[in-house]
């Protein structure tokens, strides 16, 4: 029966050696006890005898292959004899290859941030704090007194500190000392910019009102408004021409107005925003919303008016301001304005997208030059003054004063340049300057 | 267990008996009358004076002791002073006939041995060798103090160096021949062929067998002379050392110039007492010492006994027996019979001896005896002899003088320069080859078997597709280890490497393998299983001038060899002085699965001891890389390996590990992993285990471990594990020691104290248990894996969420556990 001949086990942790020589051919005879092959392992060379007679049948490697141990590698047995049951998988000698463990690793290193707890200090002053966390805390003005510490045995650890700083408002430098002095703990926004605590949000009583205060909460409308300005500032690039429009024609105009039996009552306010209107139509560029990677032109003018109300300041639409002859827009006008005192107003119409461009007149108080805040989308809102008598040349030296508006328009710096900006401006002086319709 | 030598059962086998030479009591016999012919007038009456000097140095040192003063000059000297009054006719016969070229060791009791060997020295040397040697001895430090005021000859001269270089010495002055770092105990002078004295009985029994070693191998000229007392021949490495000498192999193995036996007399200075133990009746048993001899080798180490009280009959033995030793019939055993009047040390009232017993050896003084036969036969006249005894007298007085002076003698200034000691630990010289010749190999480096094996390697552990090669394909830690050390073989002709297995067998982890085919064997041999004598030998090749690996293969058995290398190995170049260098790395190998005595890291015990360098490197390329240091460096490295990873490939270094030579600078640890939240600092191969540890972190709890690998822990720099530490604020330190007293507790408290600011946590050790080393089937109970280190991370340094512990690291357990001791 033939003998199957493995390759040998040097050794706890060898796995396999590397064959290196066959000392009998495939058909040789062989007698118990010869040298039959030579093997390696890392450590050392080794042969091996044959450890029964009989002829060669098959062998299963050759040199320089690497062999697991105690596979079979050769046959020795008498002549006919079948050696297929003992190749060894096939007779390929698959090499001992070891896999090396996928290095895929979910990177989701983001240390989870603790919740932060709060709690009174101990009665004893004791707090469990390592070092590190009470440096960190030390130098962010962080109340490490008031915290649950997430470590063992409740110790405060650094990750304890983080997670508080991720989720308290910033402080600022005197505040922190203010926190630190007195031990504080900071929970609310304050009420410095984006909601940093600064060190009089930290006293209890203000040393100048004391007492002598009331807190009233802010009605909706008052937070749209600050929302929408607020936003308006953050999100656009906001800066303001002025520029006076000899105003003769206009308040010659108004005289007319008033000088006439039955005529609508036309403001000078009616009058400025007949002329923006004109202007706009010959400067589309202005008459436009900014969205950010692109522009909405439109073809109508849908004029905004800054009214000031009890509730706070609205700014509704005339729709299509453009189609509306003075008399119509001065009516228009005086519809939604009313609407918007009595609280009547559609709200479609306040909504700052609805108007193409907007007006604010302050001109009636006397207010001689501001800088009117944007309702964005829009890239620009025109600021109207009072009038002011103003040194002018008259021609053949002879100086006079005459009475100029002036005129502050708001624009959006991503939108518009400061050329165009000017241009349009100058426009809106001209068309005053030049101001015709009928009554 | 070369194959060249057949062990024949028949032969073995065979019915006989074993036959003993006879070996020699006193059996010198010649009166000074008949020596008049061989030796001169000058030599015997030399004699004379060099006993006397002895007696007189050693007289003022007691009476400094005793008295506080010595001839009118006060002085405290609160050291040792282990005299040998009574012993001198041993010393100066045994110094005689031994040149500059031949070495003597001693023990805590050698001021004589000092002196004898010194005077034969100056009385061999030139002038112009002399005035040399002492104008470059520090700088000629000592030569401008002596030869203030000097009259007479050259040879005066340096006998005021002598004695002057000895007592300041003992003095513990920074002009002694030690810088004062000796002191009394171990006090020596190379140049004239003085070596260390030695403060452990029987310290120089092996070391002084690789002074012989270093000789023969080197070829130099000489012979070694162990001084040891006789109660040394109780001591392990005294005996270990008469095993290493006498291996058969020398004779047998060893070819052309190297064969024959090493030259080393075994110079047993008996005086009959160890401290209080009387060796003869009392505490040994082998009578007359010189029958040792008998059991050691065929040739009874031509054993003899002398007596030693006469100095003729020592100087007669040393003829005969330096004769032998030239004929290369060494070991030799001399039982040299004496006797000292003074205690052991100052503080020894003799009460185990009676006042007749002194008196009678008093009554036949080798001083006056020997007096006494030299005016018998005409030598010389009792006023010449009175003449030498006080111009000694007034030597004396003049070295004292001088060395008691803190002006002229000062000490080492602390004060100003606080690090001088410490600069003193460590040479850290660097040096591709201790001496420049060509190197005895066998054949080119690129013919070696293992050479040409390693070439065809992967070096480094991935392919391009980062799939590993199979095991025997990759370029292991252990071909690193060869490849280092092949290389200074081929570099350095001193360099010889032994151990238990060292040759054929490759040694046992076949870090060797290919060596025996490259190296004759006089440079890479097998030695006795006796790891004292291979690290004492080691000590004492290395202190001549050579470079040595020995290897005692389990790290288990440095306790075998604890004297070696917790007293000798870390000392000798400091208490030189720096004028020893010691370049011997030895390698120690730390087991697994083989239980309790073979499987623990110890290199905490060694990390303790000030004066040795320790690395434990745990990838091919840091083991080449630091193994290629250790190789370059004149300081005792003890180099750890693990059984572990001897076939682990490089997984780290993507070029690969360089074929070409390379340096690792000690000290400096090295990241093997980045990460932000944790670091863990590892010693040797728990490296594996913390990366393992530091996956799971990753991939379970979101967490990212920065992975250190310290590599060498003395010395060891902390600023980059400071710098992870900055970065993470937690660390955790682990390896295979034993957790309790580890070189980790150090560490840590280390960390603790350079970056207490930047602690999120504790730093916390995670090392074996205070166990003994159970089976491997249960090592995962012993040994610290990567469950434990994140046990003890959620336990003490961040709660990992939804963690379950499987082992115990509360506080209540440490405490439980410290209370018990385990």
């Amino acid at each position: 029966m033939a003998t199957v001949v493995i390759m040998p086990r040097q050794g706890q942790s060898v796995e396999s050696c590397i064959f290196t020589e066959w000392f009998k051919q495939v058909g040789d005879e062989i007698k118990k006890g010869e040298t039959l092959f030579a093997y390696e392992t890392d450590k050392a060379s080794f042969e091996e005898e044959a450890a029964e007679d009989g002829i060669l049948l098959g062998v299963f490697c050759e040199e320089g292959d690497e062999v697991p141990v105690l596979q079979n590698i050769a046959v020795i047995g008498q002549s006919g004899e079948s050696i297929d049951e003992f190749k060894p998988g096939g007779s390929v000698i698959e090499p001992a290859v070891e896999e090396k463990e996928e290095e895929v690793k979910s990177l989701e290193t983001a240390e989870v941030v603790e919740q932060v707890v709060v709690k009174e200090p101990a009665a004893n002053g004791d707090v469990k704090i390592s070092p590190r966390a009470k440096n960190i805390a030390l130098d962010k003005g962080v109340p490490y007194e008031l915290l649950v510490g997430s470590g063992p045995e409740g110790r405060i650890i650094e990750r304890d500190i983080q997670a508080y700083l991720a989720t308290a408002p910033k402080v600022t430098p005197l505040a922190k000392e203010v926190i630190k002095e007195e031990g504080l703990a900071v929970a609310e926004p304050g009420t410095g910019l984006a909601g940093t605590v600064k060190a009089k949000d930290l006293s209890a009583s203000n040393p100048v009102y004391a007492e002598d205060y009331e807190i009233k909460n802010l009605p909706n409308i008052r937070k749209l408004i600050a929302k929408a300005m607020h936003a308006s500032l953050q999100n656009s690039a906001q800066l303001t021409h002025h520029l006076g429009a000899d105003a003769r024609r206009m308040m010659e105009l108004r005289k007319q107005v008033k000088a006439k039996e039955g005529a609508p009552n036309i403001t000078i306010n009616d009058m400025v925003c007949f002329a923006v209107i004109k202007a706009l139509k010959k400067f589309p560029d202005a008459n436009a919303h900014f969205l950010g990677d692109s522009v909405k032109y439109f073809n109508k003018v849908h004029l905004g008016l800054a009214v000031d109300t009890d509730r706070g300041l609205m700014v509704p639409v005339i729709k299509n301001a453009d189609d509306l002859s003075i008399a119509g827009l001065s009516r228009q006008f005086k519809e939604v304005a009313e609407s918007c005192r009595q609280g009547s107003i559609d709200p479609e119409l306040l909504s700052s997208d609805a108007a193409s461009f907007t007006v604010s007149n302050l001109g009636n108080y006397g207010v001689e030059m501001f800088t009117p805040v944007i309702n964005l989308p829009q890239v620009a809102i025109l600021g109207v003054n009072t009038i002011v008598p103003r040194p002018t040349d008259l021609g053949g030296g002879v100086y006079g004063f005459v009475p100029h508006m002036g005129l502050s328009l708001t624009y959006d710096h991503q939108a518009l340049d400061g050329g165009l900006a000017t241009r349009f401006l100058k426009q809106i002086a001209i068309e005053i300057e030049n101001l015709e319709f009928s009554f | 267990m070369p194959k060249s030598q057949f062990i024949d059962p028949t032969q073995v086998r065979k019915s006989g008996k074993i036959e003993f030479k006879d070996i020699p009591v006193n059996q010198y016999d010649k009166t000074i009358e008949e020596e008049k012919v061989k030796y001169s007038k000058s030599q015997l009456i030399g004699i004379y004076h060099d006993m006397a000097l002895i007696r007189h140095f050693e007289t003022m040192l007691n009476t400094i002791k005793v008295r506080g003063e010595y001839e009118g000059i006060a002085y405290n000297h609160p050291g040792p002073a282990h005299l040998s009054i009574g012993q001198e006719s041993a010393a100066v016969g045994m110094a005689f006939h031994l040149g500059v070229d031949d070495f003597i060791f001693g023990s805590h009791r050698s001021h004589g041995e000092i002196l004898a060997k010194g005077m034969s020295a100056i009385n061999k040397m030139s002038d112009e060798d002399l005035l040399d040697m002492m104008k470059n001895f520090f700088d000629g430090t000592i030569l401008n103090i002596v030869s203030n005021n000097h009259q007479g000859d050259l040879k005066s001269l340096a006998r005021r160096f002598l004695v002057y270089g000895t007592l300041a010495e003992i003095f513990a002055r920074e002009t002694g021949f030690n810088k004062g770092l000796g002191g009394s105990m171990h006090a020596f002078f190379t140049p004239f062929g003085v070596y260390p004295n030695n403060a452990i009985v029987g310290g120089s029994g092996d070391i002084a067998v690789g002074a012989a070693l270093y000789k023969k191998v080197n070829q130099k000229d000489g012979i070694v002379v162990a001084n040891i007392g006789d109660a040394s021949m109780a001591c392990g490495p005294v005996w270990e050392g008469l095993a290493f000498a006498s291996m058969d192999q020398f004779e047998q193995l060893w070819e052309g110039a190297h064969k024959g036996g090493l030259p080393i007399i075994f110079n047993i200075m008996n005086n009959q007492y160890g401290m209080g133990g009387q060796t003869c009746g009392e505490t040994m048993g082998y009578d007359i010492a010189a029958r040792i001899g008998a059991g050691v080798n065929r040739d009874s180490m031509h054993a003899e006994r002398v007596d030693g009280y006469n100095p003729l009959a020592v100087v007669d033995a040393y003829e005969r027996k330096m004769e032998l030793l030239k004929q290369k019939k060494g070991p030799i055993l001399l039982d040299v019979l004496t006797y000292r009047y003074s205690g052991h040390s100052p503080s020894d009232a003799s009460s185990y001896r009676t006042k007749e017993e002194v008196e009678a050896w008093e009554a036949q003084d080798c001083i006056v005896a020997y007096g006494k036969e030299l005016v018998k036969a005409g030598v010389a006249d009792q006023a010449e002899l009175d003449a030498i005894q006080s111009d000694i007298v007034e030597l004396m007085k003049y070295s004292m003088t001088l060395a008691i002076d803190d002006e002229i003698s000062p000490r080492m200034d602390l004060v100003k320069h606080p690090e001088l000691i410490g600069d003193m630990m460590f040479s850290n010289e660097s040096h591709d080859k201790m001496e420049d010749r060509p190197v005895d190999v066998n054949h080119p480096m690129e013919e070696n078997p293992r050479v040409k094996q390693i070439a065809k390697k992967e070096r480094f552990a991935f392919d391009v597709n980062g799939k590993a090669y199979s095991k025997i394909k990759q370029y292991q830690l252990k071909d690193g280890l060869f490849e280092a050390i092949v290389d200074r073989f081929y570099k350095d002709p001193t360099l010889v490497a032994y151990g238990e297995e060292n040759r054929d067998w490759g040694g046992a982890f076949a870090v060797y393998r290919g060596l025996t085919e490259a190296l004759p064997y006089h440079r890479l041999f097998n030695s006795p299983i006796s790891e004292a004598s291979i690290i004492g030998t080691a000590i004492g090749y290395a202190m001549c001038g050579g470079r040595v690996i020995p290897e005692i293969m389990y790290c288990d058995f440095l306790g075998r060899c604890g004297d070696e290398v917790f007293n000798q190995l870390p000392k000798w170049q400091a208490m030189s002085g720096n004028v020893i260098k010691m370049p011997v790395v030895i390698r120690v190998s730390v087991g697994s699965k083989y239980g309790a005595q073979h499987s623990q890291d110890w290199s905490s015990l060694v990390a303790h001891i000030p004066g040795l360098k320790v690395c434990f490197p745990a990838t091919p390329y840091d083991a080449k890389g630091l193994m290629n240091t250790a190789l370059q460096g004149t300081d005792p490295v003890i180099f750890f390996e693990s059984q572990r990873i001897y076939d682990i490939g490089e997984q780290f270094h993507e070029d690969g590990v360089p074929e070409e030579y390379y340096e690792i600078p000690f000290g400096e640890p090295d990241v093997k992993k980045e990460g932000k939240d944790i670091t863990i600092l590892s010693i040797g191969a728990t490296v594996y285990r913390a990366l393992e540890a530091a996956n799971e972190l990753e991939e379970k709890y979101g967490m990212s471990a920065e992975v250190i690998d310290a590599r060498s822990i003395v010395p060891f720099n902390y600023e980059p594990v400071i710098a992870s530490l900055k970065k993470t604020g937690r660390i955790l330190l682990t390896s295979d020691a034993s957790e309790r007293g580890s070189f980790l507790k150090d560490m840590a408290q280390r960390i603790t104290e350079l970056a207490f600011d930047e602690l999120d946590a504790p730093p916390v050790v995670v090392g074996s248990r205070n166990w003994i080393t159970p089976a491997y089937e249960l090592e995962e109970f012993f040994f610290p894996c990567k469950e434990w280190m994140i046990d003890a991370i959620h336990e003490k340094i961040v709660p990992l969420k939804n963690h379950k512990v499987t082992s115990n690291y509360t506080k209540a357990e440490v405490i439980r556990r410290s209370k018990l001791g385990i």
